[in-house]
């Protein structure tokens, strides 16, 4: 046998297995989580002390602030689990476009059908990349209701994996980082120019990535 | 209102620790993402039953962990570790004098870390990775030190076995 290194299964370890980094976008939203939160604390001290000086004035501050920071934290949170919300029906609509054989209202690979096809259909001009190239063949595209939206769903295959894309207008803000994967459907979403886009597939996450910047490359 | 920004303060610097934590248990970096995220809510929920500042990380962990169990097959957590089979060892004579054969015995050390169950992943990152004290581990993985030291010790005859060569143990002896 030829030399072998002289350190042990602990300095192996640390040599080799990498300590990551949490995303930055993961990091951005736990400091607001952080910021919501101490308000709300900072609330409820103010109302004890507040108390012990004066009862009925400090219970009235307490109760605002308490209700106030209660409130924030509550929106926060409850953006957190209104994305969940919103994945589980896009990932149920995925699911049910295979199932049911409705995959596309316009089967077509020809851009120039599908895209006129969506007007008066749904309220906006959603943009129909042709990804030949970049290896997302299309398919079609059908209109679809999801948590209240009235959205265009594009169809991609990437060999064997069929790729919704969901789109609607939004503005909205997101909460935190998008979530990518559930269920073992991965999933990307990205907003541009007011519109919301969300993809499901059952290919990897780094495929649907490959996907979000073909389109959104191809779309400027 | 003035915000104190204590959790920020306290919590958040392990937040690296605890994503990476993530990622050696779920061996996946979007659940990895996800059960932090939780993890983080949980914790902003929770801050108040911290109740000394330096024990936030091992708290944080502690709950990071919780999240990524709860995530799992419930058939992976009862995989015994005599199921697991053996690695194939990529080139058992690979020199580390050279950049490829250190790269090929990081590739392998990982390899080996995947491959442990997960009772022993766990504990062998916590240790050597986090750089725990075995305190820390036995209350952020639910058990006796005991169990603690014997699993240690078991991660690195296995790891070691794997790897051949590298001494199984550093410092420590263990009953």
């Amino acid at each position: 046998m030829s030399a072998q290194p002289p350190h042990s299964i602990g300095d192996a370890i640390r040599e080799s297995l990498p300590a990551y980094e949490a995303p930055a976008a993961l990091r951005e939203w736990a400091r607001a989580q952080a910021e919501g939160a101490s308000r709300e604390r900072a609330g409820a001290w103010h109302g004890r002390a507040m108390r012990r000086l004066a009862y009925a004035a400090g219970l009235v501050l307490a109760v605002t602030a308490g209700w106030v920071g209660q409130r924030e934290y509550a929106a926060s949170a409850g953006r957190a689990s209104a994305q969940r919300m919103l994945v589980a029906a896009l990932v149920d609509t995925h699911v049910r476009s295979l199932m049911v054989d409705h995959l596309v209202d316009v089967p077509s690979s020809d851009h120039h059908t599908v895209k006129p096809w969506f007007a008066g259909k749904v309220p906006f001009s959603p943009h129909v990349p042709e990804l030949q190239d970049q290896g997302f063949t299309l398919v079609g595209g059908r209109v679809e209701f999801i948590a209240g939206h009235t959205a265009a769903a594009l169809v991609y295959k990437r060999g064997l994996h069929t790729i919704n894309l969901f789109i609607w207008p939004s503005s909205e803000q997101s909460a935190g980082p998008p979530i990518t994967s559930y269920q073992a459907y991965s999933l990307a979403h990205w907003t541009d120019r007011d519109l919301s886009y969300w993809a499901v597939s059952d290919a990897a996450a780094p495929e649907l990535e490959t996907f979000e910047r073909a389109y959104a490359a191809a779309s400027r | 209102m003035s915000a104190d920004t204590r959790f920020e303060r306290v919590v958040l610097p392990h937040l690296n620790a605890a994503y990476t934590l993530a990622r050696y248990l779920t061996r996946d970096a979007s659940e990895a993402e996800d059960a932090t995220q939780e993890a983080i809510l949980r914790a902003v929920r929770y801050f108040g039953t911290l109740r000394s500042e330096a024990d936030a990380r091992a708290w944080l962990l502690a709950i990071v962990r919780r999240e990524c169990h709860g995530r799992r097959q419930p058939q992976v957590a009862t995989v015994s570790y005599d199921e697991v089979p053996e690695l194939q060892l990529v080139d058992p004579n690979a020199h580390t004098d050279t950049e490829a054969g250190r790269a090929i015995l990081q590739h392998r050390v990982r390899e080996a870390v995947a491959a442990l169950p997960d009772v022993l992943r766990e504990t062998v990152i916590l240790r050597e990775l986090q750089q725990c004290t075995y305190e820390e581990i036995a209350t952020i993985t639910e058990v006796p030190l005991g169990t603690v030291m014997s699993r240690l010790s078991r991660a690195r005859t296995r790891l070691a076995g794997m790897l051949g060569g590298l001494a199984p143990s550093g410092e420590e002896e263990y009953g």
